[in-house]
């Protein structure tokens, strides 16, 4: 084996222009897979940070329950079981936050406009707050008064409101009745990531109170985990503590809880059924994986269309391969006979040519996993200032690539696995060429 | 004892629907340690008869005994097997691996079998057979670095790497100049006399072919004269 691989790798050097080609036309093909690949991979992942972000967590817990009048509505109570799952489960909760929401007009003299409200707990509120970009103004008031309001900057120019100028906040309560407030306008931030996903933030004592809620009532509970791997097993432990076997199996079949980016309803499915009322609150979990399930099913169709252009490229190389082996056969007839006449096993020949075909297959893969490797370093050091709908798939402006190593090596192996096959006809037209009639030849 | 006998042997090649009469029932025998030469003109079927004691092609009639081994009806894997085991070849073009050096060259047919010396005793036994050719002082030239002679005595070396019983030569001088021929054929004699190891090799140069012991003159096929002049060989023809 050792002798075979040896001359194989000789060989391979010998006529290094025509190795170059093939292996060149290898690495381009892996190359592309791997961006392809890479390319997805990253955009899997900006998706979900940048929703998580979006929705303020990786797991959203929301309680729904039934008024006297018979209305369901969405709010969760102060609850010792849930506080304890919280407590137990402290170690995989990075962060968690509790808020209400609604969809209000915000008034300023004549001018008015619908927008996303959350009402926070400031005090829970580290991560926000350390991501809103102040345009104007300051956060120094949140937390110590209730009736301020943080606006991002495209809502505050469409009301011509200024820093310090109060604002109406126009909603319905949980039980739908009209109700108005007011709230002095502390900053302006700016758009997050110019998605234009900015929510507008006021305390949730405040908001409540427009809602008809208790201070300490919220309406969904988000929580970040530490590792964003076992977010499925994570929400999992909440799903079970907090419904009951009849409720959970029941929950399969009720329409979703609608979880809102910027007031748009991310709803996997939208059935309107009739549902029969229960006492108390009933929780619902949901997690950031859910929600990317549709986006990996798009993901998941790219990577398929890159796998069968690497695929054609694959064969028109294995093509390409076929043929040269053929010829290096009849260019090598001579030493091939010489080398049998010596005492060479006709599978020790093959074994050469298989030998080369794997040697070439690897400097390809690796060739085409370098070039990759540095123009995903090259596209990923730009910061694109691009369509803001663009910028959902990146992170920061930036093309992110990210590929496991399983996918790299299922793709050397296919590519290994192609070479062999390409080379094994001429391989073994080399092994059975009759020594006496190699030796003959006159090349 | 004959190391190499042929009984009758005929050997036809077909193209197409002629059919050659390469060799015409050729009967005679060499011994252990003959320096044996044959010779005749072109197309006489001095290289078939080569081919076969090398078997690396087989009669078509008659026998042919290698050592005491009928290869008719062998498989090629026994074959392969019985060539790195009692044969060691040069040719008339050399036939040198052209990516490995003259070293690996040498060590080549080592390497295709299970290798009974240590790595020390290889190597010294490989250094020595450099020297005994005359190539010490390029063990590590690749064969395109050398010229005929050099490249025909690395074969030498090489065929003879494996302590062969036989080494056959198929006009082993025919491209080199005739003094290089000359000092190629001496070299292969001094080999013969020092190893004891028998060699065949055909040639249709005369003045080569008078340093043999054992000369088997072909025409068309068929033997036309089986000469010994090796008296102190003591055989018994
Ligand atoms: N593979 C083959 N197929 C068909 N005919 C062949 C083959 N090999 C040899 N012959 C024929 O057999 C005859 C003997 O050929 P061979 O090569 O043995 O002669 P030779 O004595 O070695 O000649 P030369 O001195 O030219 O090498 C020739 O007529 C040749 O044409
Ligand atoms: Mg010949």
């Amino acid at each position: 084996m050792f002798l075979t691989m040896k001359v194989a790798f000789r060989n391979i050097s010998r006529q290094k222009k025509r190795s170059f080609l093939l292996a060149g036309a290898i690495a381009f093909g892996m190359m592309v897979i791997t961006l392809m690949n890479a390319l997805t991979g990253g955009a899997v992942i900006n998706i979900r940070d940048n929703f998580s972000h979006a929705l303020g967590g990786h797991v959203f817990i929301t309680g729904r329950e039934w008024t006297e009048a018979g209305q369901m509505i969405m709010k969760i109570r102060p609850d010792a079981n849930l506080d304890r799952l919280l407590e137990e489960n402290a170690r995989q909760i990075e962060a968690f936050t509790r808020r209400s929401q609604a969809m209000p007009s915000l008034i300023f003299g004549s001018q008015q406009t619908m927008h996303l409200l959350y009402g926070v707990d400031f005090s829970e509120e580290d991560r926000l707050i350390d991501s809103l970009v102040v345009v104007e103004g300051s956060l120094a008031e949140l937390g110590k008064r209730d009736d301020i309001i943080v606006l991002p900057e495209p809502v505050a120019e469409r009301l011509g409101v200024e820093v310090g100028e109060t604002v109406l906040i126009r909603l319905e309560t949980l039980t739908g009745q009209q109700n108005v407030g007011e709230a002095r306008v502390a900053a302006f931030i700016k758009d997050q990531e110019e998605l234009g996903l900015s929510a507008a933030y006021t305390s949730r004592a405040n908001l409540n109170s427009l809602l008809g809620m208790e201070p300490h009532e919220y309406q969904i509970l988000n929580m970040f985990v530490t590792d964003l791997d076992l977010v499925d097993q994570f929400a999992r432990t909440f799903r079970e503590g907090l419904l009951s076997p009849e409720e959970a199996e029941e929950a399969e079949d009720e329409p979703e809880v609608t979880v809102t980016v910027a007031g748009m309803p991310i709803d996997p499915g939208t059935r309107t059924q009739e549902v029969t009322p229960w006492e108390g609150t009933r929780y619902q979990v949901m997690n950031i994986n859910q929600i990317m399930e549709a986006v990996e099913l798009v993901v998941g169709v790219l990577n398929r269309v890159g796998l069968v252009i690497f695929l054609i490229l694959l064969v028109v190389t294995m093509v390409g391969i076929t043929n040269t082996f053929r010829m290096i056969m009849i260019e090598r007839t001579k030493e091939i006979g010489t080398m049998r006449a010596f005492g060479m096993q006709q599978k020790q020949v093959k074994r050469i040519f298989l030998w080369e075909a794997v040697l070439l297959g690897l400097l390809g893969c690796l060739g085409g996993l370098v070039i990759a490797g540095v123009i995903a370093l090259a596209v990923g050091s730009v910061s694109l200032n691009t369509d803001p709908s663009l910028q959902f798939f990146l992170n920061n402006g930036r093309i992110t690539f990210s590929l496991p190593l399983q996918d790299v090596a299922v793709n050397v192996a296919l590519v290994i696995l192609t070479s062999l096959l390409a080379a094994y006809w001429p391989a073994r037209a080399a092994a059975k060429m009759s020594p006496m009639k190699a030796l003959s030849s006159h090349t | 004892m004959a190391i190499v006998e042929l009984e009758s042997v005929k050997k036809v090649y077909t193209l197409g629907k002629a059919e050659v009469h390469a060799v015409r029932g050729v009967t005679f025998s060499i011994e252990k340690g003959d320096f044996a030469s044959i010779v005749g003109p072109s197309g006489s079927g001095k290289s078939t008869i080569l081919n076969m004691i090398g078997c690396i092609d087989q009669p078509t009639e008659g026998i042919v005994r290698i050592n005491g081994t009928v290869t008719g009806g062998l498989k090629d894997k026994e074959l392969t097997k019985l060539r790195h085991e009692t044969l060691g070849f040069i040719f008339q073009s050399f036939n040198l691996i052209p990516v490995l050096n003259v070293y690996e060259n040498i060590e080549f047919p080592l390497l295709l079998g299970k290798n009974r010396r240590s790595r020390k005793e290889t190597r010294e036994w490989i250094e020595f057979l450099i020297e005994a050719v005359g190539l010490a002082d390029h063990m590590h030239h690749k064969s395109n670095e050398l010229s005929g002679g050099q490249r025909q005595r690395v074969a030498i070396a090489r065929a003879l790497v494996t302590k062969p019983e036989i080494v056959l030569a198929d006009e082993p001088t025919a491209n080199l100049d005739s003094k290089t021929g000359q000092s190629i054929i001496e070299l292969m004699k001094k080999m013969n006399s020092e190893l004891n190891t028998t060699f065949i090799f055909s040639t249709h140069d005369r003045s080569i072919m008078e340093i043999a012991d054992h000369v088997i003159q072909l025409l068309d096929g068929l033997i036309v004269e089986d000469s010994k002049t090796k008296a102190e060989a003591g055989s018994i023809s």
